[in-house]
């Protein structure tokens, strides 16, 4: 399990693997959905520096907008 | 002449100079993307790019700016690359005039040679990477998406042929953004309606036609491949899925079939996009991938998109402008001379005509507001003469320049529709639009010192023509 840099949960896991050995993996979080390659610059894949702007609160999530909306009877 | 495929084209780019294959080792972020922003910085005539040598793959290959640049979209068309635009517009348009050309059926693909159906992982699969900073995750955006309309499913030119935004979002998985006015979403409304998935087959790496087809706003009954046979001179070639009975593009390099799920969004984005904004943090629909076919080494086409221009901007460009020529051409078939709507699809949209009386050019600035894709464009409405090319800025602002009056000449009605991703719209939606004439004041509209028009010196345009010839 790794922490999504942008939402901070720690249920993110590895999707894929370099062909070439060793030299990334990419993870994503099940949780806001993120997705990132463990060899991108530090403002992508490090919680604390992650662009503020761009984080996501996992509490607002079931909130979001549907697009486009849902027929009234898959609406709960 | 049609292009047989993806790498077709590809081939002919490079014979034509307009092929750079970066050899030098690149990583997937942020080189690819860094790199071909950086392209679309240097001009308007720049190659398109090949990357064969990215960190951690084995034999990827990355096409990107495949149409971003003039001569790239003249060589969609099999013109000369230094066909100027103008002239490329008006050929587009006498093309869109022979829709429909009948497809032609094939039974087999070349993408049939590597077929899978079970552990499909298109993490693996596909050499995905990272387009901009504030990107939610790893996106597929220059694919054509099919379906068909399942009230209507016999009828052909109802199947769309679309270009929509999707994020990989599991190894089998990927989310995407039909907006309530895309075709998609009428399909995807019948499926949730009566509770079924809707089938959806995506294909990537495409000679250029279809993708230019599925970037046209056509009408909903219109098929973009037999549009796509008219912009190619040629029947269109099709081949039919295994799991659906929806049409692909015979040349692509991967297909992906899956089904778009009834009743499911989810999180989504954001996503870097055309306006030069993010869009995102909304739910939006899931399709689950079934069954990936592919060539033998792909070549796995992508497109930037962000601050503009980018390759987008060209794909969009004439493309957009030829239907808004057309349907202001039913209006004002003697007076249109040539439309230029190709500054963020359209938000800004340049328009030269000739002007029947005083007022006429108003009149025309206010019909392209009401045309089908002016009522989610057109913010702003540029009227010049007949003989000011609205595809050459510098002659537009002279216009402004001299032949506009602030106080007769800016026009501005409250209130009107828009597109939502437009970001100043507000509410999302609502914008104020405006026309500006910058046409000659004609009767009864006497106002100016209008009587003596600069000429050229003889033979300019022989001249114009000669030169062309000698720097092909």
């Amino acid at each position: 399990m790794h922490t999504c840099p942008r939402c901070e949960s720690k249920k993110a896991e590895v999707v894929s693997k370099s062909p070439v050995e060793g030299a990334w993996e990419v993870y994503m979080c099940p949780v806001c959905i993120f997705t990132w390659r463990s060899i991108e610059p530090e403002t992508i894949t490090n919680p604390e520096k992650y662009n503020r702007a761009f984080k996501v609160n996992p509490a607002d999530i079931p909130n979001a907008e549907n697009v486009p909306a849902l027929p009234a009877k898959y609406i709960k | 002449m049609a292009y047989k495929d993806f790498r077709d084209f590809l081939a002919t780019l490079e014979k034509e100079g307009q092929l750079l294959t970066i050899n030098d080792e690149v990583k997937p972020e942020p080189d690819i993307a860094a790199a071909t922003k950086a392209m679309s910085k240097l001009g308007a005539e720049t190659p398109a790019m090949l990357f064969d040598n990215i960190y951690g793959y084995t034999d990827a290959k990355v096409a990107m700016n495949v149409m971003g640049s003039w001569p790239n979209h003249a060589l969609m068309m099999s013109l000369p690359k230094n066909t100027p635009l103008k002239d490329q517009f008006f050929e587009f348009a006498r093309r869109y005039d022979q829709f429909p050309m009948p497809v032609q059926r094939e039974e087999t693909a070349p993408f049939h040679e590597v077929e899978i159906t079970e552990n499909i992982n298109l993490f693996d699969i596909l050499p995905l990477f990272r387009l901009n900073q504030g990107d939610g995750g790893f996106y597929i955006d220059k694919a054509c998406v099919i379906s068909r309309d399942l009230d209507d499913p016999e009828h052909f030119g109802k199947q769309n042929v679309g270009i929509y935004r999707m994020q990989v979002k599991g190894k089998d998985r990927l989310g995407i953004q039909p907006v309530p006015q895309h075709d998609i979403a009428i399909h995807l409304r019948q499926a949730e309606e009566r509770g079924e998935n809707l089938p959806v087959v995506i294909a990537l790496g495409n000679e250029p036609a279809i993708t230019t087809a599925a970037a046209t706003p056509l009408l909903y009954d219109q098929s973009e491949y037999e549009m796509a046979g008219a912009i190619q001179g040629e029947p269109y070639r099709i081949v039919k899925a295994k799991d659906s009975d929806l049409d692909i593009p015979w040349g692509a390099e991967v297909v992906l079939e899956g089904e778009l799920l009834a009743g499911v969004r989810e999180f989504e984005g954001p996503f870097g996009e055309f306006t030069g904004h993010y869009s995102g943090g909304r739910s939006m629909p899931v399709i689950k991938i079934n069954r990936v076919y592919h060539r033998q080494n792909p070549i796995f086409e992508h497109l930037y998109i962000g601050m503009p221009w980018t390759e987008t901007d060209y794909m969009i460009g004439i493309n957009t402008s030829v239907p808004l020529y057309h349907q202001l051409k039913e209006a004002f078939p003697n007076e249109i001379e040539a439309v230029n709507a190709m500054y963020t699809h359209g938000l800004v949209a340049i328009i030269s005509t000739k002007r029947r009386y005083g007022g006429f050019a108003k009149a025309v600035g206010m019909r392209a507001l009401t045309t089908p894709h002016g009522l989610g464009y057109c913010k702003l409405v540029i009227v010049v003469d007949e003989d000011v090319d609205p595809f050459n800025l510098p002659q537009v602002m002279w216009a402004l320049s001299t032949k506009m009056h602030p106080k007769h000449d800016a026009v501005i009605i409250p209130d009107l529709s828009v597109l939502t991703l437009d970001p100043g719209s507000s509410p999302s939606g609502i914008t104020h639009k405006m026309v500006l004439d910058a046409t000659t004041p004609v009767a009864p509209e006497t106002r100016g010192h209008y009587s003596q028009p600069l000429d050229s010196p003889v033979n300019v345009e022989k001249w114009e023509q000669r030169l062309r010839e000698l720097l092909r």
